[in-house]
């Protein structure tokens, strides 16, 4: 042995041989396998193999997949593997035997022994079903039979070696245009680019079967809902190709598209008809409950009176429902929308607190714990907020008979822009037997868990689904555990508040120390405003030719001089739409003729208007200043005006420089 | 701007006689706004202004009751309710708002009416309740501005 050089054993052998780095580059070639191939030495020491054998094929990422698939085997099993049909030289199919060569741990080398696969003559189309693959008489004559499905064959990078008469029904290709095709031919572009194809191939190298629904075209172009499935090929142990398995679905699709359809339509539906009849049935109920107010208020009988009582609670839980069912239906169709203006979150919980004593029992205690770190300068919708709130609190009230009644409101996350607060209710009711199934149900619309015969409890079983929507459309999160200390529940929730600019809330505090103020401060105020109210210019909408005089008036002795008055909304749109730059703020009576402040308020936001605008509203109710703040307005003054507050209002705004 | 001391005097001094048809801090606001107390060129001409345009409304609203219009009575009602408030007449300003539900067909309360004869004969007692109320008031304005 020592006199042979051992590299030239692989070059002088006669077996066509490659040797590979464990990088896959080829280090030697071997005679033979040059002689046989007709090819030159230089085009492939130093290359990588892949490159080497495959670059230029159209199908060049298909064709590697069988040889790299055998290297990676023998790498990882340490044997010798057999890459049946790996590559395609002029018309003739060669096979590879891949030896990995391992020195203790280290793979040193690849050695690819090739051999000509036996009567693998003809073009590129390898008819396997005549050689390795021919099938038993008996089953080619079933398959071929087989109609509903196409049944192809490929080899083992993906050319299609035969099929039967199935596939020229489904595919519209005649049997002659297929045979040596490559199957990706039947995708979309689409799959295509992303590599669809070849990766159901790895795939099913890997795992013996790959399955897909998706779109084939046919030869004529139009495509059609096709469930594949692929199966790899063996025989003796050596993979050969893919069995493949083609089904059109498109029928079964369609009837599922429209099942689902079907499905959306009736929710929609379903949700639509809750919303109308709730609708159409709070209108009379306004009115029972009116004339029975207007009842309680004559002479009746003891007797009478407990009826009339009886049909004023009644008309007020049915009134209850139907606005949950309202408030339902219109979450469901996502015409909610969340508003987002600062929130008191200590008020809220205060005034919820404070409206449920109604109900409380006398045996229930009720207390309200709120953290004392509790922002104030955040934003949100304060409206909803207490929806969830109260819905959550009321539920605790209902449902406790004795003990108490726990509220706890805190923060429990905060970044830079926003802050979560969380609110735990506590109580000592009836507690939720939880089971997985009743968990869910919790939430559900219209089911109640505590359904025992007597149905002690009224209610539509709406309250927890509509609060947790609520809360999810606050990015936050409802949740129930037991009361940890003795029977009861805890119910809490979560909800994601954006923080008020540090540089506002200055403003807002100082400005409000400013307001509490004394006389002296007031006419400091004045002063202020007086400094800056001769470069400022303002618009007023106002229908009322008095109430325009008294508020020139007004704004006068402000020492404003430049102010301009338009009779309804459409005006003071079409006034700022020709010089909205001139004006520092804008004053908006509500009701007007033609348009109507908040009409007219829309319009300007829409159209990019972003002054200051102050409502001027008889409404005095506590949710109307919520409704003008809803409507795109950044404050609102109650007529009869007090000149005070206008001049603190006009302050708030105009003095920029806070 | 007179200055304010005068003004809480004059408040004190010259309308205890106003009784309670006229709110008396909505009225004096305006009275401040005059630049002299002798000739109250402004205010007399709000006070003034808006009796012409009560009685222009008042007229309107009995030919919109004679025909039945409830969308108008609606509108004259909030109409006459904003300036009746400006000046501080309370009363009237409550009966404005009361014509502006019926005429919207709603009850007191806000509560849907959809019984439009009923409407209209509440209607129809109301402005002439408010009449009345207003009568008084310019009645009680009048003599105020007369001795001053």
């Amino acid at each position: 042995m020592g006199d042979i050089d051992t590299a030239d054993l692989w070059d002088l052998s006669p077996v066509p041989t490659l040797v590979l780095s464990p990088a896959c580059r080829i280090e030697r070639v071997s005679n033979g396998f040059l002689d046989l191939w007709k090819r030159q030495r230089e085009e492939f020491v130093g290359k990588d193999v892949f490159n080497a054998l495959y670059a230029g094929s159209l199908f060049e990422r298909f064709d590697r997949i069988p040889l790299t698939r055998s290297i990676e085997v023998a790498i990882d099993t340490r044997k010798v593997q057999l890459c049946y049909s790996a590559c395609s030289v002029d018309g003739t199919s060669w096979s590879a035997r891949v030896i990995p060569i391992f020195k203790n741990d280290k793979l040193l080398a690849l050695v690819l022994g090739w051999e000509l696969v036996e009567n693998s003559l003809g073009d590129a189309a390898v008819d396997l079903a005549h050689n390795m693959l021919s099938a038993d008489e008996t089953f080619r004559l079933l398959i071929q039979a087989v109609k509903d499905y196409a049944i192809f064959l490929l080899d083992t990078r993906g050319y299609v070696a035969t099929w039967n008469a199935g596939a020229e029904l489904l595919k519209g290709y005649e049997r002659t245009d297929i045979i040596g095709k490559h199957f990706s031919t039947f995708y979309g572009e689409e799959d295509l680019r992303a590599g669809k194809p070849e990766r159901e191939l790895e795939i099913c190298l890997r795992d013996g079967r790959a399955q897909d629904e998706g779109w084939r075209y046919r030869k004529d172009g139009s495509r059609f809902w096709a469930n594949v499935v692929i199966t790899t090929v063996y025989r003796n142990g050596v993979h050969v190709g893919f069995g493949k398995v083609t089904r059109d679905l498109t029928e079964r699709r369609n009837a599922e598209l429209q099942l689902v359809q079907a499905y959306e339509e009736s929710a929609k539906l379903k949700n639509d008809f809750l919303a109308n009849m709730s609708h159409e049935i709070r209108t009379p109920l306004h009115g029972m409950l009116s004339a029975c107010t207007l009842l309680l208020d004559t002479a009746l009988t003891p007797n009478q009176r407990d009826m009339a009582d009886l049909i004023a609670e009644s008309g007020q839980v049915l009134l209850q429902v139907i606005n949950s069912i309202l408030d339902y239906s219109k979450i469901v169709s996502g015409s909610v929308s969340m508003s987002s203006v600062p929130v008191d979150i200590a008020g809220i919980m205060s005034s919820v607190i404070r409206n449920v004593q109604v109900r409380l029992r006398p045996e229930v205690h009720l207390q309200l714990d709120l953290s004392p770190e509790l922002p104030k300068a955040i934003k949100g919708d304060p409206l909803r907020f207490r929806q969830i709130v109260q819905n959550i609190v009321d539920n605790a009230v209902k449902f406790t008979e004795e003990g108490w009644v726990s509220v706890q409101t805190s923060v429990v996350a905060e970044d830079e822009t926003t802050c979560t607060i969380q609110t735990n209710v506590t109580d000592t009711g009836i507690g939720v037997q939880v089971t997985d199934a009743t968990v869910q149900n919790l939430y559900k619309p219209f089911i109640q868990l505590e359904q025992s015969i007597n149905k002690r409890f009224q209610g539509t079983g709406l309250g927890l689904s509509i609060a947790k929507s609520l809360v999810e459309l606050m990015d936050g999160q409802l949740g129930y555990r037991p009361n940890p200390t003795r029977h009861g529940s805890v119910f809490w929730f979560t909800a994601k508040f954006t923080k008020i600019p540090e540089k506002n809330v200055e403003h807002e505090t100082s400005l409000q120390l400013r307001l509490k103020a004394s006389d002296e401060d007031a006419s400091s105020i004045l002063q202020r405003l007086r400094e800056i109210a001769p470069r400022k210019r303002i618009l007023a909408a106002e229908d009322n030719l008095i109430n325009q005089k008294v508020l020139v008036r007004m704004l006068h002795s402000f020492r404003f001089s430049q102010i301009d008055i338009v009779g309804n909304g459409a005006e003071a749109v079409s006034m700022l739409n020709d010089s909205s730059g001139m004006y520092d703020l804008i004053l908006m009576d509500i009701s007007m003729p033609v348009m109507d402040g908040f009409e007219a308020t829309a319009k300007l936001r829409a159209s990019g208007v972003k002054l200051p605008i102050i409502a001027m509203t008889a409404y005095a109710l506590a949710g109307d200043m919520e409704k003008v703040l809803r409507n795109g307005m950044d404050d609102y003054i109650v007529k009869p005006m007090d000149r005070n507050v206008l001049l603190q209002k006009l302050l708030k705004w105009l003095d920029t420089t806070g | 701007m007179p200055n304010k001391d005068q003004n809480d005097e004059s408040r004190d001094g010259n309308m205890p006689d106003l009784g309670d048809a006229i709110d008396i801090l909505t009225f004096s606001q305006i009275l401040e706004m005059d630049d002299s107390e002798d000739d109250r060129e402004f205010s007399k001409s709000i006070v003034y202004g808006f009796f012409e345009q009560a009685e222009e409304t008042f007229d309107k609203m009995d030919s919109a009751l004679k025909s039945r219009d409830l969308d108008e009575l609606y509108r004259l009602g909030h109409f006459l309710k904003g300036s009746s408030a400006t000046v501080g007449l309370t009363k009237v300003k409550d009966s404005c708002e009361k014509i502006q539900r019926y005429g919207k067909k709603e009850n007191v309360d806000g509560t849907p009416e959809p019984d439009e004869d009923l409407c209209l004969s509440r209607i129809k007692t109301t402005l002439s309740t408010v009449k009345s109320e207003y009568a008084d008031a310019e009645k009680t304005l009048k003599n105020f501005f007369n001795s001053t």
